[in-house]
């Protein structure tokens, strides 16, 4: 998002001035969504969804700067080993995210339809139902393959649901509302009370889980290695699988550490990653290093061979602007949680309307569109209500995210597979589709059994019901 | 550093960052330009290029801005320069041909090529036949030969449907009389070629420009170029016609300026003057070179019959479908 | 919990049961089927999943989500019809920045805590928009 706002600005700087920038805006945007998602529980990114489910919990419980400073450390130490990643790995990682063709994309998709179902826990029938919604919603507007129109009620809805105003109205409107709802009310006594937090202890916190934090440093560096779909979900595929791991899983979604440390140790993660096949092959691996090709090419710089033969001082700068821009931000996020108290003492009402003209700038400005500025309300209005009957925002957006990436893969794997080997040989043979079909029979299964074990979470409805008295 | 931390500073909230990028519109007193995709994409870039000199004293004398509209393949940005935009004079759009031609003929859409006024085109970028370098196939005949056996089973990607790359397409299944399996891809002409690349598919279509970067990296080889004449960039990669194949310019992607129909004549005849000689400012063809762009500069007359011209093409080939 | 809670269950997911009907509907009876296949697959499981919680609504026993008391609907009323006009009106009609404003201390002035009558809080007010 910042890197495709900051383009038309380097346009104007020397070439290296201008990957700095965007090698800095491109690691510290995920980093950076977690302070909203934290604070307010609007992830900033897509990528930031996972860290909602404890941060913000956390954030209600007091426990404010702790959440952050772990995420930002753990964000550093995720995003430095992915770049540390790219580096030195490059070539031997490249071969490998070429590996994933349609019919595996397609089941990485699937793998994340059966997240959805357990994502907040309280209900695998609600969450498949908010995911069925994102699903849908991302069909809305003409189709990428077969240039159908579908579900096109509106002119808006022409162009589909942008991610990102989607993300905006889904998480920030229905908090917005929430503040209105409460916002007459007595004041002081829903001010977040935020300790303050020794820096140092989150450090050690962090080092403390070192478990958790390698495995998910590496979950989230082999996700953001796969074309198209990395970032996006690398958080809470491993914000599922800790939890799904831990001893302590029913303590997630209630405000635990562990939670935040893998979301966003894993999310940074992928930012080294996803640039791997876009250095060496010239494809870029994520929506975002698609906007930094173009970046890259307005200076007359290539990525490919080109790039490190010709121009390795450029290739340098940049891939060192975005280690430093790592530790930096680490840092400059330290800084903003010792601040975190000064925004959790704003009053609701300032608040909401604070929260409201950003999520209306926001919207607007990600294709200076009036009709996402609409969809954004629309669905943030719907979504609010929903939240009340149980149906909650992060599977809804994770099926908006993954709907078209089952899809186009679904429909172009099959397309191949008719023109050579059939359906059945191309979707269900082949080592790495064999494996992912394996995760996701597991994945659905913990579901099933998680849905039988239902009634004996009760430290789970205790959690919700202490959500509701909050809210 | 000063730049890291400003930009560390901005990207600090998702949010607030998106705050600034508002702000320069609704401007009237200075031109805009409407770009119907994404910021950093080709066509996006090639068109901050091409006027950045729109400033200077001998040019129009002002700056033009550059508004994104984003969305299903071009058709939300040239719906709104049809249907909404002010045709004030100060409301350009770029085409890109044949996208909006073909999407027109397909339907569904509020707007047709009598929709817009041409001013001028300032690049061209033909399609080109690529397979993986370790590909069995070293040139366009062997391809055919090759699906002459096996019909409907020889794979090859491109950016889509109703764009360049699938009217090359329809060209070559035509006038080989041959069946091919076209497998559009929703990542665009980088998602084609990383199917190429990754062995996904036997072969693919895609833009010269982008298919030439592969190609010096060793990982891809071209076959044919769709165009009437060879390219100099990759100067020793034939045109389809050398090797036989009756086809043409029809699937080459032109790009220029355009605006919208009612805008007043005097305007149009103004930057119908002035855009030409404004492409071919030295400062813009060496940056569009560096960029790897092919230039081809038209006259708004040129533009008026090459659109006519495609209009009649493609109503032709897509007719069939 | 009264009986509130149960009948909005009731209304809410059979709202939802409906935007799901319809959804499958256009998606079996247009065409391409080519491009509608997917819908298809989604709006079945979609209507099922919806049914599901329409029933269990009606047999009263939803487990989660919390409903909307009287008072909520009347503390956020003015708030949304503040906010829906900002949004689909004034933001168009009268320009982003003097809209944001306006809604800003409109927003201000029905939410904020400080009583009503005093100069200084409308002062503080308009401060804060600016």
């Amino acid at each position: 998002m910042a890197v495709a706002l900051l383009i038309p600005f380097t346009f104007q700087l020397e070439p290296a001035s201008g990957l700095i920038l965007l090698g800095a805006a491109y690691t510290s945007t995920v980093a950076g969504g977690a302070v909203s998602a934290i604070l307010l529980k609007i992830p900033g990114a897509p990528a930031n969804i996972a860290t909602t489910l404890d941060g913000h919990t956390m954030a209600r419980k007091g426990h404010g700067a702790k959440a952050l400073q772990l995420s930002f450390v753990s964000s550093a130490i995720g995003g430095v080993f992915g770049v540390l990643l790219l580096i030195f790995l490059t070539p031997v990682l490249a071969q490998w995210a070429l590996a994933f063709g349609p019919s595996h994309l397609f089941w990485l998709a699937i793998l994340g339809v059966t997240i959805i179902g357990s994502l907040d826990g309280s209900s695998v029938v609600k969450g498949l139902l908010s995911g069925c919604i994102g699903l849908w919603l991302a069909t809305i507007g003409f189709d990428d393959i077969m240039g159908a129109q579908r579900f096109i009620f509106h002119d808006s809805l022409a162009g589909g649901i942008n991610v990102i105003p989607a993300l905006i109205g889904l998480f920030a409107i229905p908090q917005v509302i929430n503040m209105f709802a409460k916002g007459r009310k007595r004041l002081d006594a829903e001010v977040l009370e935020v300790e303050r937090h020794p820096v140092g202890d989150a450090i050690r916190e962090v080092l403390r889980r070192g478990r958790a934090l390698t495995i998910r440093t590496a979950t989230g560096s082999i996700i953001g290695l796969i074309p198209g779909v990395g970032g996006q979900i690398a958080g809470l595929v491993a914000y599922d699988q800790s939890r799904k791991m831990s001893p302590e899983r029913e303590k997630f979604g209630t405000g635990h550490s562990e939670g935040v440390i893998a979301a966003e140790s894993a999310n940074n993660a992928t930012v080294g990653p996803s640039l791997v096949p876009l250095l060496p092959l010239s494809i870029p691996g994520s929506p975002t290093a698609a906007v930094l090709l173009g970046g890259l090419l307005i200076h007359g710089i290539f990525p490919g061979t080109d790039l490190f033969d010709n121009h390795p001082d450029v290739a340098w700068t940049f891939i060192n602007s975005m280690l430093i821009g790592q530790i930096l931000m680490c840092v400059f996020g330290l800084y903003i949680a010792g601040l975190a108290a000064r925004v959790a003492q704003v009053p609701n009402a300032v608040m909401a309307a604070v929260v409201l003209a950003l999520a209306i700038f926001g919207s607007y400005s990600v294709q200076t569109s009036m009709g996402d500025v609409y969809i954004m309300a629309a669905l943030g209005t719907g979504m609010y209500f929903l939240e009340r009957f149980g149906l909650s925002a992060a599977p809804l957006v994770l099926g908006l995210i993954l709907g078209p990436i089952a899809e186009a893969n679904f429909v172009q794997g099959s397309m191949i597979a008719n023109a050579t080997v059939g359906i059945g040989p191309y979707f269900f043979t082949g080592a790495l589709n064999l494996t992912m079909i394996a995760v996701v029979v597991a994945s659905i299964a913990y579901s099933v059994w998680m849905e039988l074990r239902y009634r004996r979470f009760t430290t789970k409805e205790d959690a919700i019901e202490k959500e509701e008295a909050l809210t | 550093m000063k730049t890291l931390i400003a930009a560390a500073a901005l990207a600090i909230s998702g949010l607030g960052t998106a705050a600034l990028a508002d702000g320069h519109e609704n401007n009237p007193a200075r031109p805009v330009m409407m770009v119907s995709y994404g910021a950093g994409g080709a066509t996006d870039f090639q068109a901050r290029i091409v006027t950045m000199t729109a400033g200077n004293e001998d040019a129009l004398g002002m700056p033009i801005a550059i508004v994104n509209r984003p969305g299903a393949g071009g058709r939300v940005g040239w719906n709104w320069l049809a249907t909404q935009a002010d045709a004030d004079g100060y409301t350009l759009g770029a085409y890109n041909v044949s996208h909006f031609v073909a999407q027109s003929i397909e339907g569904g859409v509020q707007y047709s090529v009598d929709s817009f006024e041409p001013i001028a085109n300032w690049g061209a970028d033909p399609a080109v036949f690529v397979v993986g370098a370790d590909s069995e196939f070293d040139s366009m005949q062997e391809v055919v030969d090759w699906a002459k056996e096996n019909p409907g089973g020889f794979t090859f990607s491109g950016a889509g449907l109703f764009v360049g790359h699938h009217i090359a397409a329809l060209q070559l299944e035509k006038a080989a009389d041959v069946q091919l399996a076209y497998i559009p891809n929703n990542a665009g002409g980088a998602g084609a070629m990383r199917a190429v690349i990754a062995g996904e598919v036997m072969g693919g279509l895609n833009n010269l420009s982008d298919a030439f970067r592969p190609q010096e990296a060793g990982n891809v080889k071209s076959l044919g170029v769709f165009d009437l004449e060879r390219n100099s960039f990759p100067p020793d990669v034939p045109t389809m016609m050398e090797q036989g194949f009756d086809i043409d310019n029809a699937s080459v992607n032109y790009r220029g300026i355009m605006v919208p129909k009612g805008t007043p004549q005097p305007i149009i005849d103004k930057l119908a003057e002035i855009v030409p000689t404004m492409f071919e400012n030295g400062s813009v063809a060496s940056r569009m070179e560096a960029g790897g762009s092919p230039m081809h500069v038209m006259t708004r007359h040129e533009v008026i019959e090459m659109w006519a011209a495609r209009q009649e093409t493609l109503t032709e080939l897509l007719a069939g479908l | 919990m009264t009986d509130l809670p149960r009948s909005q269950h009731i209304v809410a997911s059979g709202a939802v049961a409906l935007v799901g009907i319809t959804v499958a509907w256009i998606s079996w009876t247009q065409e391409s089927a080519a491009a509608f296949l997917f819908p298809r697959i989604i709006s079945t499981v979609f209507v099922v999943l919806a049914l599901w919680t329409f029933g269990k609504a009606l047999i009263g026993k939803t487990k989660v989500g919390a409903g909307l008391s009287r008072n909520a609907i009347l503390a956020i009323l003015p708030g949304l019809a503040v906010m829906l006009v900002y949004v689909f009106w004034a933001a168009a009609a009268l320009g982003v920045y003097t809209a944001s404003t306006v809604a800003f201390f409109i927003l201000l002035t029905l939410y904020d805590p400080a009583p009503h009558g005093e100069v200084r809080s409308w002062i503080k007010r308009v401060v804060i928009t600016a």
